[in-house]
């Protein structure tokens, strides 16, 4: 392989509802973010467990960022609540296992937060790269 | 276990395949073990590469498929049927977003694209792997509907919907029906005036027996889902005995009774109202209402008017419905003070005051006791905002405007008007107005975005200041006696409703539709659907317009007495499951009960609650929950796949 | 029983107004019938290229909706067809004479385009806006719906070879045109729109400079089905660096009696420029404009984002267009805002046609009058509260067959119709 360093990879877990529209309209507006950027879409963030989280580390994703409904959702208005409590409690099974924190982040993604998704994307990929 | 997997990449004409190496695609794909076929197609969507996956899928035996193509928001459902017509179960499909969240993402760099595009294929394989078939659920359906804002395109829908024979509730946040059109005289596509429209519509409505009005009536909140909405309404007093026979003397005396006194919405201001009160003789409902917000009760005016009930308390209805319309309407723009000299220069006002000021003075139009004769249009006021919020053009503004100046002339003598523009959008027929202003000789200036009109006041007179490009970039000057600020449209303001039906809000801040072209007037909320003025400024016509689609998209989905459900449910283990009650304090669809089994008490869901979030997976000590289609096998396997 | 030619619904035309009426009408569950004249269903649409504001592409959004039309079982499709007359006779009672033109091709087509390989016959392909030829037995296009091919019998030259190399045995010269009569009891007028023929503007130089096209011409030069693979001058093929486009062809202009603006050209020519600029990223556009008519949701921003990719827009009227000896254009112009007569130089011109009414409808109701409005388009006779809603009660209009709309309008347009229909049919009290 000619090229060593490679961006760091991040694994996206969307919502269908809300933050995946956001994503799709990122790419229908031809807002580029890193090709290093995967998603996997699921109902609400809510519902992300820590074992897919902590799995993605050891098959070798460098970072996991969870595109959170916020106030958005259209499930349960304590979806930011119950997001926050996932990713603390995934933290503190990262921290048991000498993951980095930083490695996993939540942000609310709006579903017409296009420009706020690549933003965090690029500066994902720049804290991870450091 | 999925062994015979169709894949086909769609190059969707070249959306795809301009960035992303289709070929070198189909090629890995090709060599997976489960993969039984991989094909490269045009326009995967197309009705013959459409036949040709069920050709495929029969012939091959195929037992799941996966289509790489757009966002599975456009066509999941198109590709699921087409699994389904070739006798293959829908969830057996799966689709990959190579399109939104491939090659447009990454349009910029096409090997990288390349990369991602094989992997996101590959996941999608392994989905496929693991894919159940499923079948869905019937939940049933009440084929009632609540229609929410009773202006032109509510009123309107409601009375195609009690046609199409559903039940029709049909909510009013205001004492009155008719929102913004009853406030508007003549109208720029017919002979009626917008009162008359509203008025004849009324009537209608009240000759069904299936359609109930309720005015000054607000959604207090909302539970229950597509087809079965349990919606708590709040309705006001009116403070007005119903279906009283009002002496309409003794109602005039209770308004000049009234001691309360404040700017008059109706008239957007230009007029004092009383908190007894009827905007104008033919305003429906026709007996008059209290304003409970402004009214001190005093009792000077029940002393007077018998039928006046100031005890009447706030009601709380419970109405049960399968879908919600929402056609709540917009605002015209509130200009800030001092933007174009509004509200410090003192001849400055707004378009839909000028509408109602030429109501209210029919011989000579006066202002502040001024007799006008020259007035200044000035466009675009709080549209195509250059730095402001607003950057969307507010579509009917320059119609109206021009309208309202061919108003002014027949109406009064003497009237010069000056148009100041930023390029007049009379779309489509609305040009003839155009000529005709222009014709009967109303003057057009037109400046560009960079240098905008400015209103300034000089020793007691209001000029109007334009760079106008028509003239060679010449400074001109207009001494105005009135300034009339052509103000756009912006979504209705405290809006508390959407605070209990989070619709998604586009970047204009109006609703915002799932797709303008195939599914303009449905929000991602099942049942919950849009139409009108809320949605985008439009005009009255194509308010109505969009609120009859709005009408047929609901009758189909709720008038069939049951409407079919995605079968994505938490199935629990019931060996691993020993009770906590994390998952059922969690659920917010009362949709996790207990029950006994050989001897312990575990976790059950209740299908028809379930609505497939997941918020239950992450709580349970035991991971004893595992998400239909989202299952661990599933998850890890697709991750596996996207991380090598 | 259902009778085979009973419905609930008539459609006449099956674009994307009338398939949009025709699905919400079959979701409802009634019996619908689609006539349509040309070979294929989808009408103008199918034929795009990308549709602004969203920029997805017109087919992505079109062929799903032809599909669903086309397998739907409460809906029949007639193509190549026409409705020769209707007869009211009473209230959900409407008789109508159906003409099936011969394809002189069965069903049995599977569409390989073998006989197209073997036809000699070589005429203009109207699908691609004579762009190129076709074959006199041709499959129309290649996302046609059905897709079977047709034989232009007016152009054949009946030398039978496409009828030996049929694999399928589905070439037929003896068909004959066919006429049935059908019951409805409603109708539906979705006949769309023609575009200006530009040859009624002799200065504009078209069909005698061949670097001036319409703006069809260069839909059909976006496409991803497109004939040339890029985008080319017609006249030497050379690819076109300094394109202009020519606004208000047609529209907004009593001299060709067409005095109303066609509401989709601006929007569609800022498109084509943004395209453009993706396919040729070295070439110039410029726009000549009135007034941009950018009014709908997200045209304004859309607009904005052209100007941003620097497509120079000249508020000001082509005068003359005149052909230089390499093919190149000038353009004599009135520039407004410098307040002078100039003159440019481009080597490929579009003219942005408008839109004119398809006057198809008037001459089909035989017992009574179908009103027009002062354009020719069909009246809508209570535009406020019915915009469906004819002079005739039980015949409503959809899309572009009311006045010029774009896409999304003509949508909501054909859900209003639909719902009017409905109501019509369980007959409602009004």
């Amino acid at each position: 392989m000619e090229e060593v360093i490679t961006a760091p990879k991040i694994l996206v877990f969307s919502t269908e509802k809300i933050s995946d529209p956001a994503i799709d309209l990122a790419g229908l507006l031809k807002k580029h973010y890193p090709p290093t950027v995967y998603t996997i879409n699921i109902p609400c963030s809510s519902a992300v467990k820590s074992r897919w989280v902590l799995h993605a580390f050891e098959a070798g994703f460098d970072g996991v960022f969870i595109a959170a409904d916020g106030t958005d959702c259209a499930y349960s208005e304590t979806c930011t609540e119950r997001t926050g409590e996932l990713v603390k409690k995934t933290h503190e099974l990262m921290k048991d296992r000498n993951i980095d924190p930083i490695r996993l982040k939540m942000a609310a993604i709006c579903s017409v937060c296009s420009e706020p998704f690549v933003k965090h994307m690029k500066n994902f990929v720049a804290a991870l790269s450091n | 276990m999925k062994k015979r997997i169709g894949v086909y990449i769609c190059q969707c004409g070249s959306n795809i395949s301009d960035y992303v190496d289709v070929e070198k695609v189909n090629e890995i794909v090709a060599r997976e073990q489960a993969v039984a076929l991989s094909k490269i197609t045009m326009f995967a969507c197309a009705d013959s590469a459409q036949n040709e996956i069920i050709e495929d899928i029969e012939k091959q035996k195929l037992d799941a498929i996966v289509v790489a193509s757009c966002s599975p928001k456009l066509h999941l459902f198109t590709f699921r049927n087409v699994a389904q017509r070739a006798g293959l179960n829908p969830y057996n499909y799966i689709q990959v977003n190579l399109r939104e969240q491939c090659s447009w993402a990454h349009s910029d760099n096409p090997p990288k694209a390349t990369e991602k595009a094989i992997k996101l294929v590959m996941a999608g394989i392994e989905r496929a792997k693991y894919s159940q078939a499923l079948a869905p659920i019937s939940i049933p359906s009440v084929n009632s509907v609540v229609v929410v804002g009773a202006g032109i395109g509510g009123m309107r829908a409601a009375i195609e919907l009690a046609d199409m024979g559903s039940e029709v509730f049909l909510l009013e946040r205001e004492y009155f029906v008719g929102g913004r059109s009853s406030q508007w005289n003549e109208l720029f596509t017919t002979n009626e005036t917008g009162r008359e429209v509203i008025s004849r519509l009324y009537k209608t409505i009240m000759e069904y027996n299936n359609i109930t009005l309720f005015t000054g009536a607000e959604i207090e909140s909302k539970s229950g889902s597509v087809g079965n909405f349990d919606i708590k309404v709040k309705i006001k007093p009116r403070h007005v005995k119903p279906d009283c026979k009002l002496d309409w003397d003794k109602f005039k005396k209770a308004v000049e009774v009234c001691p309360v006194e404040f700017d008059d919405p109706f008239n957007f201001g230009l007029t004092k109202q009383k908190a007894i009160y009827k905007n104008f003789p033919s305003e429906f409902p026709e007996i008059p209402a209290i304003d409970v917000e402004h009214c001190t009760k005093c009792m000077k005016c029940s002393d007077i008017c018998s039928d006046i009930d100031l005890n009447q308390k706030e009601e709380v209805l419970n109405l049960n419905a399968g879908s919600i319309l929402l056609t709540t309407g917009a605002s015209p723009y509130e200009p800030k003070e001092g933007e174009f000299g509004y509200k410090k220069i003192d001849n400055v006002i707004t378009l839909q005051q000028l509408k109602r000021l030429i109501e209210l003075r029919p011989d000579v139009l006066t202002y502040h006791n001024k007799k006008i004769q020259n007035v200044a249009f000035i466009y675009c006021v709080g549209s195509r905002q250059v730095d402001g919020e607003n950057r969307y053009c507010s579509r009917y503004c320059c119609t109206s405007a021009i309208h309202t100046a061919i108003m002014l002339k027949e109406n009064y003598k003497k009237i010069n008007n000056f148009h100041f523009t930023r390029g007049v959008r009379t779309y489509g027929k609305q040009e003839i107005l155009y000529n005709k202003s222009s014709k009967q000789g109303d003057i057009f200036f037109q400046s560009f975005d960079d240098s905008p009109t400015e209103v300034i006041s000089v020793n007691g007179q209001t000029i109007v200041k334009i760079k106008d490009i028509l003239t060679t970039d010449k400074e001109l000057e207009v001494v105005a006696d009135l300034v009339v600020l052509v103000t756009g449209m912006v979504p209705r303001q405290n809006n508390s409703i959407n605070k209990i039906l989070k619709v998604p809000i586009g970047r204009d801040k109006f609703y915002n539709e799932i797709h303008p072209k195939l599914r303009p007037v449905e929000t991602v909320i099942d049942g919950v659907l849009i139409a009108g003025s809320c949605q985008a400024p439009l005009n009255i016509t194509e308010s109505v317009k969009s609120a009859l689609s709005a009408s047929s998209k609901v009758n189909s989905l709720i008038s069939k007495g049951e409407i079919e459900l995605e079968p994505t449910l938490a199935e629990i283990d019931d060996e691993s499951c020993t009770w906590c009650d994390k998952c059922q304090s969690v659920c917010p669809y009362n949709a996790i009960d207990i029950k006994e089994e050989e001897g312990k008490s575990i976790a059950v869901i209740i299908e028809s609650n379930c609505k497939g979030c997941g918020i239950c997976l992450p709580v349970c000590p035991s991971n004893s929950i595992q998400l239909i289609g989202y299952s661990d096998v599933e998850i890890e396997s697709m991750i596996d796949v996207l991380a090598c | 029983m259902t009778q085979p030619n009973k419905f609930d619904a008539l459609i006449i035309g099956g674009g994307i107004a009338g398939e949009e009426s025709a699905l919400n009408l079959a979701n409802m569950d009634y019996k619908v019938i689609i006539v349509e004249k040309d070979l294929s269903i989808g009408g103008k649409m199918i034929h795009l290229s990308k549709v602004f504001p969203t920029l997805d592409c017109g087919a992505c959004i079109t062929t799903p909706k032809v599909s669903e039309t086309a397998r739907h079982p409460n809906i029949s499709i007639y193509t190549n067809s026409e409705i020769q007359d209707i007869e009211k006779l009473g209230e959900n009672n409407f008789t109508a004479t159906l003409l099936e033109k011969p394809r002189y091709v069965t069903e049995d087509c599977t569409g390989c385009q073998i006989c197209e390989e073997k036809c000699p016959v070589i005429v203009e392909d109207q699908y691609q806006w004579n762009l190129v030829g076709r074959k006199a037995v041709y499959v129309p296009f290649s996302i046609a719906n059905p897709r079977i091919a047709a034989i232009d019998i007016e152009n054949c030259s009946l030398c039978g070879l496409c009828e030996k190399v049929c694999p399928a045995n589905a070439i037929d010269f003896s068909q004959e045109e066919k006429r049935s009569n059908i019951n409805v009891n409603s109708v539906i007028i979705a006949t769309g729109y023609n575009l200006f023929d530009p040859l009624k503007i002799p200065r504009y130089g078209f069909g005698k400079f061949k670097n001036v096209v319409t703006a069809m011409q260069m839909e059909r030069q976006l496409v991803p089905t497109r004939p040339y693979n890029n985008v080319l001058r017609p006249k030497d093929g050379k690819m076109p660096d300094n394109i202009a486009y020519v606004l208000c062809t047609g529209s907004r202009d009593e001299t060709v009696g067409n005095p109303i603006c066609s509401q989709v050209c601006c929007m569609y020519s800022i498109k084509q420029a943004q395209l453009l600029l993706g396919a040729l990223p070295m070439a110039d556009v410029t726009i000549y404009y009135l007034h941009i008519r950018a009014f709908g949701k997200g045209f304004c921003e859309f607009f904005q984002q052209a100007k941003g990719m620097d497509v120079e827009f000249i508020k000001g009227k082509v005068g003359l267009i005149k052909e230089k000896e390499n093919g190149n254009l000038i353009l004599r112009y009135e520039d407004i805002q410098k307040g002078k007569v100039l003159e440019a130089e481009h080597d490929l011109v579009v003219l942005s046609t408008g839109i004119l009414p398809n006057t198809d409808y008037s001459s089909m109701f035989k017992n009574i009058n179908i009103e027009q409005d002062d354009f020719s388009y069909v009246h809508q006779v209570d535009e406020l509260c019915c915009p469906a809603k004819t002079s005739i009660d039980g015949v409503f209009v959809a899309g572009t067959s009311s006045g010029p709309m774009d896409i999304p309008d003509s949508i909501l347009s054909a859900g209003a119709a639909s719902s009017e229909t409905a109501g019509y049919l369980k007959g409602g009290i009004r």
